[in-house]
C-alpha cells in the first residue's frame, strides 16, 4: 500500500507542477491529437494515447468492496443517494443509472466461492464511440482524455447510450429535463483544480489509483509480472480494448463475469467512420452524385417538358407535374 | 377526351385501362367510420404526445438505459421512412434513369412519402429528451460532421420540410388553380413558371438527400458495434438499409396504389405496375446479393444457417425478400392484381424486418434488461400512423392524387364545403404557346 499511496502523492505532485508546464513540454503530440491524430486519419484503428493522458488503474484483487468511492462520487458530483432499493436509508444503486456515476458491483460464483469485485464507470475511451456519434458535439474528449457532456448542446436523442459498448451514459428518463449522467473523470470538479478524481482519492485500499496511462499501464504490468498466476489471462482490460481505454482492469476473474464485454481492438469510431470519412470528406460523394444526377435529369427534363406541351396543345388542361 | 381502349387482359380478372394523370375521387363519403375511427386515434396519440411534451419520458415510454431507442425511433423513424421512400425510388426512377412511365404514379408516392417522414419526425420530435437544444441544427460550426446522427438530425427535416414539401406544391397550388377565382389563377400562372425553372435542380436534392440519411440510418448502428447480432451487424449496413429502403418505397407504392385503386373502384394500369414489379424484383435481388457476399465476406454463412433462433429470423426475413423477387420475375405473377398485391407486401415486410431487427430483436446489449414498449408508447405510434393515414385519406378526397384516366377527371374537385367557381372545362386560351407554358403548373 505504501507504494501506492507514494506514486499517489508522486502525481499529484507531478499535476501540481502544473497542466501548463505539461502543455509547455509537450504541446507538439497534443495538437496532432486534436488537429488530425497521428498519420492524418481521423480515427484510426489502434489510437495511441497522447503523452499526457491520464488513467485509472482499478485492481479488483485489491479492492475490498468497501464502496468508500461511491458517496465520494456523488459528493464531488453533486448527485442524490439512490435509496429505492433500502427504502429511503441509504445509497443502494442497482447498477449506473440516473443517480450514479460510479459503482463497485460484487460478481459471486452461484457453485463456487469465487467472487470478486468491479468498479464500474465511464471508461474514458481513447476514441470514444459516444464522441464520435453525439451530432452537436455536447460530448467531448477533453484534454488529458476525460469524457465530459456538455448540457447545452444536447438534443437527448441517446444515441450515446446506444454507441457506448460498456453501456455507461445514462439518461434521466424521470426529468423533464433530462440530462446524460456519466462519469467525467472529476474533470470540472478536481480535475481543472489539478486534483485527482474523488474515487481514487477517497479509495483506502489503493484498489484504484490515479495516474498517466503509460505510468499505470506499466504499474498493472509490473503487478502482472510480480504474480504470474494471480490476474486472468496475464493481462491488462482496456489497454487495447474498443482501441483502448483511459480505465485500465485487473482481476483474477475472467472480465466478462465482471460484466465487461469482450471487445475487438479496433475502435468502433473507426470502424464507423472509415467509409463515410471517404465520401463525405468536403462533401466530395454528394455533389459528384448529385451531379450526375443532375446531367441525367436536365436531359431527361427536356424530353418531359416537350411532352407536356404537346398534351396542353391537345387538351387545353395544364399538365401535371 | 376519348376514353382509352382497355389493353389486352390475359388473365380475365380485372379491366385494364391506363393511367395518365392524378384525379381526385369525388364520390363517394369522405367521413367513413373507419376514416372517424382512425381520426379518433390520432387524435389520442397526438394528445398523449403533447402531454408528453410537459412530462418526463419515464412514465410515457418502457425505454431504459439498455434499450434507449424505443418504437418511436426503431419503428416510426427507422422501419416507416423506408416505407416512406417511394419519393426516392420512383423518381430517381422517372428522373434519372427515364423511366417515363412512371411519372404518372409519382403523386401518390410523393404523398405518402410526405406524411411517413412527417410522422416520423413528430415521433421524433416528442422522443427526444431535449429538444430546446435543436437549434444547433443551424449553426453549423457546432455540427458534429462525423455522426451519423447529425446527418440524420439535419437531412430529414430538410429533405420533408423542403425538397418534399416542394414536390408537391404543384399538387396544392393545381387544386386552386381549378377552384379558385380568375385572381388566384393569375397569381398561379406568376408562380408556376418559376417553379417549373426551379424543379429540375431541386429535385436533385430531393434525390441525393434521401440517399445520404437512408444510408446513415444504417450507419449509425456501426456504433452500436457487438450489441447487434452480427448476422445484421456489417460495415455495408448503410448500403443495406439504403437498398431497403428503395425497394420498400417500390414495394410500398404497389400496394398503396393497388390498395386505395380497390377501395375507391379504380382500374390499374398493368403496364405501370409490371414496371414497378420489375424494378421491386430487381432491387430485391440487389438486396440479396450484397446481403449473402457480405455474410460470406465476414464469414457468417454458418451462423447464418445454424436454424438456431437468429439464424431462423434471418432466414424468413430473406424468404421475405427473396420470395417477392423471385416470383415477380413471371410476368403471369407481375399482370395478375392479386399474386402482385401479395408480393409487394410480403416484400415490404421483408424489407421492414431488416430495417427493424437490427434495432430491436437482434439489438443484444451486455446488461439483461427487456423492453417491450408500454401502452402509450404504442398507443402514440399507432397515433402517429393513424395520423398520415387520415391525411392521405384527406388528399386522396381533396387533391389531384391517385392515377387514373385523364378522361374520369371532370377537372371539379370535391369542394370543402365552400362554394367554389370550378373549372370544368378547358379554359378558353389564347393560341400562343408562350401563354400556354406560363398557365400551366
Amino acid at each position: 500500500m505504501s507504494v501506492t499511496l507514494s506514486r499517489r502523492q508522486a502525481f499529484k505532485a507531478m499535476i501540481g507542477l502544473g497542466g501548463t508546464a505539461v502543455s509547455a513540454l509537450l504541446p507538439a503530440p497534443a495538437q496532432a491529437r486534436a488537429s488530425s491524430q497521428g498519420h492524418g486519419e481521423e480515427h484510426p484503428e489502434h489510437p495511441v494515447a497522447p503523452t499526457n493522458a491520464i488513467a485509472m488503474l482499478y485492481d479488483s484483487t485489491v479492492c475490498t468492496g468497501c464502496k468508500a468511492c461511491m458517496p465520494a462520487c456523488n459528493e464531488a458530483n453533486g448527485l442524490p443517494s439512490d435509496t429505492l432499493l433500502s427504502g429511503g436509508i441509504w445509497d443502494m444503486p442497482m447498477g449506473l443509472n440516473a443517480k450514479t456515476k460510479n459503482i463497485i458491483e460484487l460478481y459471486q460464483d452461484q457453485h463456487s466461492d469465487e467472487f470478486a469485485f468491479v468498479k464500474k464507470q465511464c471508461m474514458h475511451c481513447l476514441d470514444p464511440a459516444c464522441v464520435t456519434g453525439c451530432p452537436f458535439g455536447s460530448l467531448v474528449k477533453q484534454d488529458l482524455g476525460a469524457v465530459t457532456w456538455n448540457s447545452s448542446l444536447c438534443i437527448g436523442c441517446r444515441y450515446c447510450e446506444v454507441a457506448c459498448p460498456f453501456e455507461v451514459p445514462q439518461f434521466q428518463w424521470q426529468n423533464w429535463n433530462p440530462k446524460i449522467v456519466k462519469c467525467e473523470f472529476c474533470y470540472d470538479q478536481r480535475l481543472k483544480e489539478d486534483m485527482q478524481p474523488a474515487c481514487t482519492a477517497a479509495c483506502p485500499t489503493g484498489a484504484v489509483i490515479f495516474g498517466k496511462r503509460t505510468d499505470l499501464l506499466a504499474t498493472a504490468k509490473e503487478r502482472i509480472a510480480a504474480t504470474p498466476q494471480k490476474y486472468f489471462e496475464n493481462r491488462v482490460y482496456g489497454e487495447h480494448e474498443a482501441g483502448g481505454t483511459q480505465v485500465l482492469y485487473l482481476s483474477s476473474v475472467s472480465f466478462q463475469k465482471l460484466g465487461l464485454p469482450k471487445l475487438g481492438t479496433a475502435s468502433f469510431g473507426h470502424y464507423a467512420t472509415k467509409v463515410t470519412s471517404v465520401l463525405y470528406k468536403w462533401l466530395a460523394g454528394p455533389v459528384l452524385v448529385a451531379g450526375v444526377f443532375g446531367f441525367f435529369i436536365r436531359r431527361n427534363w427536356e424530353r418531359h417538358e416537350a411532352e407536356r406541351r404537346e398534351h396542353e396543345e391537345k387538351t387545353g388542361f395544364p399538365d401535371q407535374l | 377526351m376519348k376514353i382509352t381502349e382497355p389493353t389486352d387482359d390475359k388473365r380475365g380478372t380485372i379491366l385494364i385501362n391506363h393511367w395518365q394523370c392524378g384525379v381526385p375521387v369525388t364520390h363517394g363519403p369522405v367521413l367513413t367510420p373507419f376514416l372517424l375511427m382512425l381520426s379518433g386515434l390520432a387524435a389520442v396519440g397526438v394528445g398523449l404526445a403533447v402531454l408528453r411534451f410537459f412530462s418526463p419520458l419515464g412514465p410515457f415510454s418502457a425505454m431504459n438505459d439498455v434499450y434507449a431507442w424505443g418504437i418511436w425511433k426503431t419503428f416510426n423513424v427507422m422501419t416507416l421512412t423506408a416505407l416512406g421512400s417511394g419519393p426516392l425510388a420512383l423518381g430517381m426512377a422517372a428522373w434519372v434513369f427515364n423511366r417515363q412511365k412512371l411519372h404518372v404514379v409519382m403523386r401518390t408516392a410523393l404523398v405518402s412519402g410526405f406524411l411517413f417522414y412527417a410522422t416520423g419526425l413528430i415521433a421524433l420530435g416528442f422522443d427526444v429528451g431535449r429538444p430546446w437544444n435543436f437549434y444547433s441544427a443551424l449553426m453549423p460550426w457546432r455540427w458534429n460532421s462525423e455522426s451519423a446522427m447529425l446527418e440524420i438530425s439535419i437531412c430529414m427535416p430538410l429533405y420533408c420540410s423542403v425538397f418534399l414539401s416542394f414536390e408537391i406544391l404543384p399538387l396544392i397550388l393545381e387544386r386552386v388553380y381549378y377552384t379558385g377565382g380568375e385572381q388566384s389563377r393569375v397569381l398561379l400562372s406568376r408562380i408556376a413558371p418559376i417553379i417549373r425553372k426551379a424543379y429540375p435542380f431541386v429535385i436533385i436534392g430531393a434525390y441525393v438527400i434521401p440517399l445520404m440519411h437512408q444510408s446513415s440510418l444504417g450507419g449509425l448502428l456501426l456504433l452500436a458495434g457487438t450489441k447487434i447480432n452480427p448476422l445484421w451487424q456489417s460495415p455495408v449496413m448503410p448500403l443495406l438499409y439504403l437498398i431497403a429502403a428503395v425497394f420498400c418505397g417500390l414495394g410500398f407504392t404497389i400496394f398503396l396504389l393497388m390498395i386505395v385503386c380497390l377501395r375507391y373502384a379504380r382500374t390499374l394500369d398493368a403496364a405501370i405496375l409490371a414496371e414497378l414489379a420489375n424494378l421491386l424484383s430487381g432491387a430485391c435481388f440487389v438486396f440479396i446479393t450484397v446481403r449473402i457476399i457480405d455474410l460470406i465476406w465476414r464469414q457468417q454463412l454458418r451462423a447464418a444457417f445454424a436454424f438456431d433462433k437468429m439464424s431462423l429470423l434471418f432466414l424468413f426475413e430473406s424468404a421475405m425478400i427473396l420470395g417477392p423477387a423471385v416470383a415477380l420475375r413471371f410476368r403471369r405473377i407481375r399482370e395478375t392484381p392479386r399474386a402482385l398485391l401479395n408480393m409487394s407486401a410480403v416484400a415490404c415486410l421483408g424489407g421492414m424486418l431488416y430495417r427493424f431487427i437490427p434495432t430491436s430483436i437482434a439489438y443484444m446489449p451486455l446488461r439483461s434488461t427487456t423492453y417491450f414498449p408500454s401502452a402509450p408508447e404504442l398507443v402514440m405510434a399507432a397515433g402517429y400512423i393513424a395520423l398520415g393515414s387520415v391525411a392521405f385519406v384527406l388528399a386522396v378526397n381533396y387533391f389531384a392524387v391517385l392515377p387514373c384516366e385523364a378522361s374520369t377527371w371532370d377537372h371539379t374537385f370535391r369542394p370543402f364545403g365552400w362554394p367554389t367557381k370550378a373549372a370544368t372545362s378547358p379554359i378558353v386560351m389564347p393560341t400562343s404557346p408562350t401563354v400556354v407554358q406560363e398557365r400551366a403548373i
